[in-house]
C-alpha cells in the first residue's frame, strides 16, 4: 500500500518535472463560463477592518438584484493583496477584477497586467461617467489610455483638536488657513514643560514614511512636486520643491512642531491620544478619533503661497488582461452598480468616505462626515499623487521618504539630499 | 528516503534551479523572462543599496549570533538549578518562539512607541528619554530589531541547552568540587567542553536564521529608517515583490546563498575539529 | 514546587532559591511583556486600546472581542484549516525528515556525500528566492489555490533531516547492530528500535515544525484560493484595515490562535527538554 502511495507521488512528481519547463509563462487561461450560468467574477480587494462591511452591503445587494453576474469578492490588506497578485495575475485561477490604489496602476499596466476601461467612460451604455470626479476617472490613466474606474476616493482633511485649541488660548472654531498661520498657532500649541527637549505636545502629527503622502501637497502648494504634471520630469530639486521642503523640514526639526519618524499609524495615534493637536488625513479616522471622545473639527487643510491643493487618495477597480468580453461587460455592469446613486449612498453612510460622484446632494448622506469630505470646493482642489507614474511606489518609498528621513535626522541639507533623490527619481520614470 | 528526495527534488531543487536561471534574466513575473546574461550580477556589485543591506546583515549576524547564544547559554544554566518557579520561567522564556511576529509586533510597536509607548513611558519616568523613539530613530533602530530578534529565539536554543546540560553525568561535577575547583573552572573545563556539540548545533542554527533575517524588520520597520535596517532578504522581498524585478532579486539570492553556505562550512569544520565525543 | 522543598535542606539554602526564583520571575515576566500586553488588549474596549498615558491593564473588560470574532470572519473554517495543515505538515515532515535524515547518518550508499551537502545548500535557501517557481509547478499539476498544494511540497525540509541526521548520529551503534546480527531488515530496525529512541527528538522537531506553519503568512495565502481555504493568520490579518485596525478583534483572534501551540508545548514541555539531549554532533 505504502508502495502504491510512492508510486503515485512519483509520478506527480514526474509530470511537474515536465510540464514546468514551460514555468514562467503562466498556465492557460480559464475558460469562461458556460452559457447559460450566470458569469462568475473573482473580485480582489483590499478594503478589510471597518471599511469592509459597507462594501460586503453593496455587493451582497447587487448579487441578489440580479442573476446574470456573480461577484464573489476575496478581500485581503493591500499588500497582501499585492503579493498575491503578483503570482496569480498571470495564472488561471486569477481574479477577473483587482482594486488597486490607482498609484499601482502604472506598474502592472504598463505591462500588459490590465485591460483598458477606456469603453465604459466612451458612451453611457453602462452609466453616465460625467458624474465621476474628473480627477478620480484621470487617476488611472497611464500614458492616455484609462485603466481603471473609481473605486472610492478620499480627500484629506485636516482635522483638529478643539479642546487643545482652547487650551492654547486659540480660537476652536479657527483652524490655521495658511503656512504663516500655521507658525504662529504651532508656536503656541507644541508643549515641553519639563524642557527636556522632547515636547509632551505636539501642533500636528506629520508622518513621514508608509502613510497617505502628508507632505508632498507641502510642495504642491508652493509651486513645485515630486514630479511634474505630465509625469515626465523629476521635479523635487526645483527651487519651489526645495523651499517648501526647508521651510517644513526646519519645522519639524528645529520648532519640532511635529516628531520625526511617524508612520500614517503613529500619527493617527498621536492625535488619537491627544499628543498632537492636528493632523492631515483622510475620513478613514473619524470613527476612531469620535469613539475615543476627541472634540476635533474639520477644514480644508491650511493653504501654502501659491495653492490650497489637498491630496486625494483614489482606489480604482482594475480588469485582469486576461478577461473575456463577456466577464468584461458583466464587470462593467457590476462597475455601473457600484457607482449608482442608491450604492454610493449606502457605501458613503457606512464608511464615512465621500460618494464617488459628485450629484449626490449633502442632504441625502446620513453620515455627515462623509458630506464634509464630499464638499466640492475640497473635491476640486484635489490632486492624485503620483498619478500614471510608473514605479510610483519606488519613487515614494525607496527614494523620497528615505530622503525626507535623511533631512529630518539631520544626515544632510535639504539641497544635497534632494538634488541627488531628483536623480533617482528621474532615472525610475525613464526606466518606464 | 526515496520520496524525501522526490520532494526535495521537486519542489525545492527544482525552484532553486529555475530561480537560478532567472538571476540571469529581466524578468516581473507579467511578461516573459528576457536573458540579459551577466548584466544582474554586475549591476549589484556596483549597487550601493546591495552593499549597505549586505553591511547591515553582517551586522545584524555577527551582533546577534554570539549574544543569543551566550544568553541560551546562560539562561539554560540559570534554571538548570532548583529554585521557586522554574517552569514558569522556563516556559516565559520559550514563549516569545512560538507567537507569530506579525502579531507580536503589534505588540512591540505599542510598547516601543516613541510617544506613547509604554516601555518608552516607563523609561520617562524613571527619567531615561529617547526623543526619536526605538524604531524610527536610525541610531536606535537596528538595536532595537536585533533586540526582539534575540527575544524571540533565545528560549528555542535555550531548550536546546538545557538538554545538553542534564546528559552531563553529576558525578563530573561531584568529583571537581572536592578537588576545590571553582566555579568558574568547573564551567570552563566540564560544562563548556561537554556542551561542544550542542554549541555547534546551536551557533549554526542561529548563524543562518539571523543571515536571513527578514520577519522582525518587515513588519517593524520595512527596512527604515532610510535604510539602517535593510537587510539582504529584505532587500530581496524589496525589488522582487514590491519593484516587481525577480531577475535581480534572484541574483542576489544567490549571492547570499553562497555567501551563507561558505560561512556556515567554515563554522561546520570549526567545530568538527573540536567537537568532543562523550 | 512543594515537592522540591524537602525537610533536609538547610534555610540558608532555600532562601537563596527563593531569591533566585523572585529574580527569575521577574526576568520572565519582563520576557512575557508582549504576550501579557496581547492578552490585556483581547480584553479592552476599542478605544481604550490607544490612550495616553499608556496603561497596561484594562480600565474596563470585555468580552465582546471574543463574541464578535466568530462573525466577523469564518474562524471556526480557519481553524480547521490551519489545523489540517500545520498538522498534516508536521505529521508528514516527521516521517520523512526522520527516515532521510537516518539514511543519512547511518546508511551507506552513493551519492551520500552529494546528498548531504544538498541539504546543506537548501538550508541556506530563504523562501522569497523559490516561492513563485514553486508556485509556477504547483499550478502546472493543478495543485495551486489547493490545500493538498499547500502542504506537498512542505513535507519534507532541510532543517528537519540536517537535525533528525545530527540526533541519529549521536546514538550508539549497538543497538543496531545487534539487531542486525539476528537478521533484522533495515526498516524494522528504522521503524521498532530507532523510532522509539528517537522520540523525544520528533517532538522537539515537531514542535519546531507546527509552529512554524501555523504561524506562517505567506505561504498559506498565496496558496489559498479565497478566505474559505485560507489559514488564521491570513483571517485575521481581516482586522489590520487599510488605515484603521481593529486591535481588539486581532489581538482577542491571535489569543485564540495561540491556543493550541501553547498546549502543544506545555504537553510535551517535559519529552522536549530531554529531547535534543543527544542532538549533538560527531
Amino acid at each position: 500500500m505504502r508502495v502504491s502511495r510512492w508510486a503515485r507521488i512519483a509520478v506527480v512528481g514526474a509530470l511537474a518535472l515536465g510540464m514546468s519547463a514551460c514555468a514562467g509563462q503562466g498556465a492557460p487561461q480559464q475558460t469562461a463560463a458556460s452559457a447559460g450560468g450566470p458569469v462568475t467574477l473573482q473580485f480582489w480587494h483590499g478594503m478589510t477592518g471597518p471599511d469592509g462591511p459597507a462594501v460586503q452591503k453593496v455587493i451582497d445587494e447587487f448579487n441578489k438584484s440580479q442573476s446574470d453576474i456573480v461577484i464573489k469578492p476575496n478581500i485581503m490588506p493591500w499588500d497582501q493583496l499585492y503579493q498575491k497578485l503578483l503570482t496569480s495575475v498571470t495564472s488561471a485561477d486569477g481574479p477577473q477584477i483587482i482594486a488597486m490604489d490607482a498609484s499601482r496602476v502604472p506598474q502592472y499596466a504598463s505591462k500588459g497586467a490590465l485591460a483598458p476601461t477606456d469603453d465604459f467612460f466612451a458612451g453611457t451604455t453602462f452609466m453616465d461617467t460625467s458624474v465621476l470626479p474628473a480627477a478620480a476617472v484621470d487617476a488611472s490613466k497611464v500614458g492616455g489610455t484609462n485603466y481603471g474606474v473609481p473605486f472610492n476616493l478620499a480627500p484629506m482633511m485636516l482635522y483638529y483638536n478643539k479642546d487643545m485649541f482652547k487650551a492654547a488660548g486659540l480660537d476652536p472654531d479657527k483652524p490655521p488657513t495658511t503656512w504663516d498661520e500655521f507658525t504662529a498657532m504651532a508656536g503656541k500649541l507644541t508643549v515641553d514643560k519639563n524642557g527636556d527637549g522632547k515636547p509632551e505636545q505636539y501642533a500636528i502629527a506629520l508622518a513621514d514614511h508608509e502613510t497617505v503622502p502628508m507632505y508632498q501637497p507641502f510642495l504642491w502648494n508652493n509651486g513645485g512636486g515630486v514630479v511634474s504634471a505630465d509625469a515626465k520630469t523629476a521635479n523635487l530639486a526645483d527651487p519651489a520643491s526645495l523651499a517648501a521642503l526647508d521651510f517644513w523640514t526646519r519645522q519639524v526639526r528645529d520648532n519640532k512642531v511635529s516628531p520625526i519618524g511617524l508612520a500614517g499609524a503613529d500619527a493617527d495615534k498621536l492625535f488619537q491620544t491627544r499628543k498632537a493637536a492636528m493632523e492631515i488625513v483622510g475620513p478613514w479616522m473619524t470613527n476612531g478619533f469620535t469613539e475615543a471622545g476627541i472634540d476635533f473639527g474639520l477644514a480644508r487643510p491650511f493653504a501654502g503661497p501659491t495653492g490650497q491643493d489637498t491630496l486625494m487618495n483614489v482606489v480604482s477597480l482594475t480588469l485582469n488582461a486576461k478577461i473575456t468580453d463577456a466577464q468584461k461587460k458583466a464587470a462593467y455592469t457590476f462597475f455601473s452598480y457600484w457607482n449608482s446613486a442608491e450604492s454610493q449612498v449606502i457605501w458613503a453612510d457606512g464608511s464615512g468616505f465621500p460618494p464617488t460622484r459628485t450629484d449626490i446632494a449633502a442632504d441625502k448622506l446620513k453620515n455627515k462626515f462623509s458630506a464634509e469630505f464630499g464638499n466640492k470646493e475640497l473635491l476640486d482642489n484635489s490632486q492624485v499623487y503620483l498619478a500614471g507614474v510608473p514605479n510610483a511606489g519606488t519613487i515614494t518609498d525607496d527614494i523620497f521618504y528615505p530622503a525626507l528621513q535623511k533631512v529630518l535626522n539631520g544626515k544632510g541639507t535639504v539641497e544635497e539630499v534632494f538634488t541627488k533623490a531628483a536623480k533617482d527619481v528621474q532615472a525610475q520614470i525613464d526606466k518606464g | 528516503m526515496a520520496p524525501s528526495l522526490l520532494i526535495i527534488g521537486v519542489f525545492m531543487v527544482w525552484p532553486l534551479v529555475q530561480s537560478a536561471y532567472l538571476s540571469f534574466t529581466e524578468y516581473n513575473r507579467i511578461q516573459a523572462a528576457r536573458w540579459v546574461g551577466v548584466h544582474n550580477y554586475v549591476e549589484l556589485v556596483q549597487d550601493e543599496q546591495v552593499w549597505n543591506a549586505l553591511g547591515n546583515t553582517a551586522v545584524y549576524a555577527v551582533v546577534v549570533t554570539p549574544i543569543t547564544v551566550l544568553l541560551a547559554l546562560a539562561f539554560a544554566i540559570f534554571l538548570n538549578r532548583p529554585m521557586v518557579g522554574r517552569e514558569f520561567v522556563r516556559t516565559a522564556i520559550f514563549m516569545p518562539f512560538i507567537v507569530s511576529m506579525a502579531i507580536i509586533s503589534f505588540a512591540w510597536s505599542f510598547l516601543l512607541d516613541a510617544n506613547i509607548g509604554l516601555v518608552t513611558y516607563w523609561l520617562g519616568q524613571v527619567g531615561f528619554v529617547t526623543e526619536q523613539g526605538w524604531l524610527t530613530d536610525p541610531q536606535l533602530a537596528m538595536p532595537a530589531v536585533m533586540l526582539v530578534g534575540v527575544w524571540k529565539s533565545v528560549g528555542f536554543y535555550m531548550v536546546m541547552y538545557l538538554a545538553g546540560l542534564q546528559s552531563i553525568p553529576t558525578e563530573l561535577y561531584e568529583a571537581a568540587r572536592v578537588d576545590g575547583a571553582s566555579a568558574w573552572s568547573r564551567f570552563r573545563h566540564i560544562t563548556w567542553p561537554l556542551l561542544a556539540n550542542q554549541t555547534m548545533l546551536v551557533s549554526i542554527m542561529a548563524a543562518i536564521a539571523t543571515i536571513q533575517v527578514f520577519d522582525q524588520i518587515y513588519v517593524m520597520t520595512r527596512g527604515g529608517p532610510f535604510f539602517s535596517t535593510e537587510t539582504l532578504v529584505m532587500l530581496i522581498y524589496r525589488v522582487g515583490f514590491q519593484d516587481l524585478r525577480l531577475g535581480y532579486g534572484s541574483a542576489v539570492s544567490w549571492v547570499l546563498m553562497i555567501l551563507v553556505f561558505g560561512l556556515s562550512m567554515l563554522q561546520f569544520g570549526y567545530f568538527r575539529k573540536r567537537a568532543v565525543t562523550y | 514546587m512543594a515537592s522540591t522543598i524537602t525537610a533536609t535542606r538547610s534555610r540558608p539554602d532555600f532562601v537563596h532559591r527563593l531569591l533566585l526564583g523572585v529574580g527569575g520571575i521577574v526576568l520572565g515576566l519582563a520576557i512575557l511583556l508582549p504576550i501579557i500586553w496581547m492578552v490585556f488588549t483581547a480584553f479592552k474596549p476599542e478605544a481604550d486600546v490607544v490612550q495616553y498615558p499608556p496603561a497596561l491593564f484594562p480600565r474596563s473588560l470585555t468580552l465582546q472581542h471574543f463574541a464578535d470574532i466568530w462573525d466577523a470572519i469564518p474562524f471556526a473554517r480557519l481553524y480547521g484549516n490551519t489545523i489540517v495543515f500545520a498538522g498534516g505538515v508536521t505529521i508528514f515532515s516527521l516521517l520523512f525528515d526522520s527516515m532521510t535524515g537516518y539514511a543519512l547518518a547511518r546508511l551507506e550508499f552513493r551519492g551520500k556525500n552529494v546528498v548531504f551537502v544538498l541539504i546543506m545548500i537548501l538550508l541556506m535557501v530563504p523562501f522569497q528566492v523559490t516561492l513563485i517557481p514553486l508556485y509556477d509547478l504547483l499550478g502546472s499539476i493543478g495543485l495551486a489555490g489547493t490545500l493538498p498544494g499547500m502542504i506537498v511540497p512542505r513535507m519534507t525540509n532541510a532543517f528537519g533531516i540536517f537535525f533528525m541526521r545530527q540526533f541519529y548520529l549521536s546514538l550508539p551503534r549497538d543497538l543496531e547492530e545487534a539487531a542486525r546480527v539476528d537478521g533484522a531488515s533495515e526498516w524494522r530496525i528504522f521503524s521498532r528500535i530507532i523510532t522509539p529512541l528517537a522520540r523525544p527528538a520528533l517532538l522537539t522537531l515537531g514542535l519546531f515544525h507546527f509552529q512554524y506553519n501555523w504561524n506562517d503568512l505567506l505561504w498559506p495565502l498565496i496558496m489559498s484560493k479565497d478566505i474559505e481555504g485560507a489559514t488564521l493568520p491570513a483571517g485575521l490579518s481581516m482586522f489590520v484595515g487599510q488605515h484603521v485596525v481593529e486591535y481588539g478583534l486581532l489581538m482577542a483572534g491571535s489569543v485564540l490562535a495561540l491556543m493550541p501551540v501553547v498546549i502543544f508545548f506545555l504537553v510535551i514541555q517535559k519529552s522536549f527538554v530531554a529531547g535534543i539531549a543527544t542532538t549533538g554532533m560527531k
